[in-house]
């Protein structure tokens, strides 16, 4: 009996010891807390390999990413985890994240490079699933791109994809606001500036505590030429934290 | 396009009356003369054969130098000009001291070097055998050459006997006494890697890379061993690993130890420099040393900003519509390390720069800058476009020329105006371009300094690709007082290069080099311009000479004073 015992339990054991993704995400966090980057690269990329559509894993998993600047190791290890999950629309997002948290330590040449990079795996994104996030984050990609080459147009014609989703939305979410931000930036960059008041006004109306939208409509001309410039600067590290969607699912 | 070019120099000439003076009110100003001082020749670069010849002139479009000195003894500095076309002639102007330029090339002997399958790209002056009078080198895509002052006007090519005998693709030169053993050494930047562009074996001969490229032509450094014989000692000096595409060689005393050191500035890549530790050897301190490099180094000019005593270097880059990358003004802090303070100090932006310098044109005792830039002005269609299509395809080897897109007529960071930043001596700088009446929209390669009409005020010569060259006169009004230095080295080499002059006057001290070549295509004048506002005397004056000795002397105001290192 109790050899019988013995041999359930080796059978057994593996199956209930194994670590879930959820397990190996609280070991990254851990990691993390401990600045151990090693170990928590490692963990994270578990995890993912687990769940490849998780968002919270995959956002979090580039913030340590860009903590230990191992912007090669990341793009390297989602660059394999679609080739496992070609249907994986959050990790070909994440994927083009990976490229636009390299932007600002590359020269300027390579940051086109990982710019053109990055719209490519958010269009794929969106093929697999078009979802608000994926059309926000591309449309606002091409807002980047300076107007010589024409791509603020493309920018305005996925934001005003992603509006039109929010609007259906029942629900407010806190980062609805940025669609009102970036659809705004895109008629200005496609120079409708009343257009882009309108959208920023009726933002404003949304959210009426928004300092960017306030920033904006108290700018005209020149001044708001040089402060759109500026937000959307190639050179400045763009906050790509997802934390704001899986909290406000 | 004659008729734009004619539009943009008449306007360049122009009084501006609005910003006249007020009583006593400084405003830096320029005439351009070019014309009528004689000194108005039409740069031409190498026409290429075949396929893709035009992105091969593109690539190749930087030859369009200018170097000045006083090859004649006569006490006015006098102008070269490099041409690059096969078979085109450069231009040596004599200066006639009244601000009108004689043009002397035949009869000096010095209008070759573009033959079939060498294509010249800069020139340098210096005394390589300390006779006290300066020699001419040209350096080529090709081999060198060195032209011998033979005292009466005319020059003899001994580069034959030289052993500067080393094909490169050479865009960049300088000399200085990095041994301070009494003679100049010669340090060559090379762009691409040597392989001859106009019999193209391979059409592998581009960058590898846009921002990390590593197969490119790095630096040449031939010692000075005496007799007109110089032995390449780049490895054995410990700057033979770099393989970048060195676009420009500034030198100067970076840590105060009387030894000179080098800034090496890479297009398509990070730029290097290298601290002289004595005994012929120099160490790379790039990582340690710089901040970030956004990858696109132009001109290496090194001069003391802010006069701390500490000589920091201007870099021009890229920073147009499409690419932000800004200039960087390293600022020494005196412990081995540099930051950038070009945003901080306002100059960040100069299009898509090329040579720069310091110089104080308003004589207030802080160096201000001048910056060229501009890379095609041609059509109304962009490359931009076609270019960064072909730069984003998925695997597509940028070192292969067929792979880059026809040029044709498109304009590619073109008519860009020039900027001039007057130095407020605060850390700030002020972009005065168009006031000064500077702000031509030439394609600018190269720049020098010079006190040409000896009135103490810096003028200036630009030079363009595929353009004519400018030649600036200063015509500031209420500047301030100056003193102008001529140093002749004794024991130290003849043309004082790597001299140190400490100066206090106005309640400043200011430092100044002699330096041999730095700045993009292009040398200015072997003489130090102080400016001391309204000071009626200096205070003091100390020359620190390559040979180590310590010279105090006091020198009048007002005037190009001559100073023979004591023995």
């Amino acid at each position: 009996m109790i050899r019988l015992l013995s041999l359930l339990l080796l059978v057994v054991a593996p199956a209930a010891f194994a670590a879930t993704a959820e397990d190996h995400y609280q070991s990254a966090r851990k990691a993390l807390t401990a600045r151990n980057y090693p170990v928590a690269l490692d963990a994270f990329e578990a995890a993912l390999n687990m769940e490849p559509d998780n968002i919270r894993y995959a956002s979090e998993y580039r913030q340590a990413v860009i903590g230990a600047a191992q912007y090669d190791r990341c793009i390297a290890f989602f660059e394999k985890l679609v080739a496992v999950h070609p249907m994986a629309s959050s990790a070909f997002l994440n994927f083009g994240f990976a490229y636009v948290d390299k932007i600002p330590a590359a020269g300027s040449i390579t940051q086109v490079i990982l710019a053109n990079t990055a719209l490519t795996y958010f269009s794929k994104s969106i093929e697999i699933k078009p979802s608000w996030i994926a059309l926000y984050t591309r449309g606002n990609s091409y807002l980047y791109w300076p107007k010589i080459f024409g791509r603020a147009s493309l920018g305005v014609s996925d934001l005003e994809k992603a509006y039109q989703m929010q609007k259906m939305d029942r629900v407010k979410r806190s980062y609805h606001v940025r669609v009102y931000i970036s659809l705004g930036d895109g008629y200005w960059k496609t120079d409708d500036i009343d257009k882009a008041r309108a959208i920023w006004q009726e933002g404003l109306a949304q959210f009426p505590d928004n300092e960017q939208l306030k920033a904006r409509l108290a700018r005209e001309g020149d001044a708001l030429a040089e402060y759109i410039d500026s937000v959307l600067d190639p050179n400045k590290r763009v906050d790509t934290n997802l934390q704001e969607i899986w909290t406000n699912l | 396009m004659k008729r734009l070019i004619l539009l943009t120099l008449f306007a360049a000439g122009l009084p501006l009356s609005s910003h006249a003076a007020g009583p006593g009110e400084t405003v830096i100003r320029f005439e351009e003369i070019g014309e009528k001082a004689g000194a108005r020749f039409v740069h031409q670069t190498r026409k290429f054969k075949g396929a893709k010849s035009d992105v091969l002139e593109m690539f190749t479009s930087g030859g369009s130098a200018v170097a000045v000195a006083d090859y004649d003894n006569d006490g006015f500095d006098d102008i070269f000009l490099v041409d690059s076309d096969e078979g085109a002639s450069h231009h040596l102007l004599r200066n006639n001291g009244n601000m009108t330029f004689t043009e002397v090339t035949k009869t000096a002997g010095v209008g070759g070097g573009n033959d079939p399958l060498s294509i010249c790209a800069d020139a340098l002056w210096f005394d390589y055998d300390n006779d006290g009078w300066q020699d001419l080198m040209i350096v080529r895509f090709g081999t060198p050459l060195l032209y011998h002052n033979e005292r009466n006007g005319k020059f003899k090519d001994v580069s034959a006997g030289t052993g500067m005998t080393l094909f490169t693709n050479a865009i960049a030169a300088i000399a200085f006494d990095y041994d301070n053993d009494g003679d100049l050494d010669v340090m060559i930047g090379n762009y691409f890697k040597p392989v001859n562009l106009i019999e193209l074996k391979t059409p592998h001969v581009l960058p590898n890379d846009l921002d990390n490229a590593i197969n490119g032509g790095g630096v040449t450094f031939y010692e000075n061993v005496g007799k007109g014989r110089f032995i390449d000692v780049t490895d054995k000096s410990g700057l033979g690993r770099q393989t970048g595409w060195t676009l420009d060689l500034g030198h100067g005393d970076f840590n105060n130890d009387g030894l000179q050191d080098v800034y090496v500035a890479c297009d398509y890549g990070t730029d290097r420099i290298f601290f002289n530790e004595g005994k012929g050897v120099f160490r790379e301190t790039t990582e340690t040393s710089l901040g970030f490099d956004t990858k696109k180094g132009m001109n290496a000019e090194v001069g003391d900003y802010n006069n701390d005593g500490w000589m920091d270097v201007y870099v021009t880059n890229i920073t147009d519509e499409y690419m932000k990358e800004c200039n960087m003004l390293w600022h020494n802090n005196g412990d081995g390390t540099f930051t950038d303070v070009s945003k901080e100090t306002g100059t960040c932006g100069t299009l898509w720069g090329w040579a720069a310098k310091f110089g104080d044109f308003d004589n207030d005792g802080w160096q201000d800058i001048f910056a060229v830039n501009g890379l095609r002005s041609a059509g109304k269609d962009n490359y931009i476009p076609v270019v960064v299509n072909m730069i984003t395809t998925p695997g597509i080897d940028f070192t292969d020329v067929n792979n880059w897109p026809d040029i044709k007529d498109m304009t590619w960071s073109g008519y860009q105006k020039k900027k001039m930043f007057r130095n407020l001596g605060n850390q700030n700088f002020k972009e005065i371009s168009g006031p000064a009446g500077v702000d031509n929209v030439l394609d600018g390669r190269g720049l020098a300094l010079a006190d040409f009409d000896r009135d103490g005020l810096l003028d200036m010569c630009q030079t363009n690709a595929d353009q004519p060259s400018l030649l600036y006169r200063s015509v500031t009004q209420n500047p301030g007082n100056y003193v102008e230095l001529k140093l002749v080295g004794t024991r130290s080499n003849r043309d004082a290069i790597g001299a140190r002059v400490k100066l206090k006057a106005d309640g400043k001290t200011m430092v100044r080099e002699v330096n041999g070549g730095n700045g993009y295509a292009g040398q200015s004048t072997l003489m130090l311009h102080f400016g001391i506002g309204t000071a009626t005397q200096v205070d003091a004056v100390e020359i620190r000479w390559p040979s180590g000795k310590i010279q105090t002397v006091s020198v009048p105001i007002n005037r190009l004073t001559r100073i023979v290192e004591s023995k």
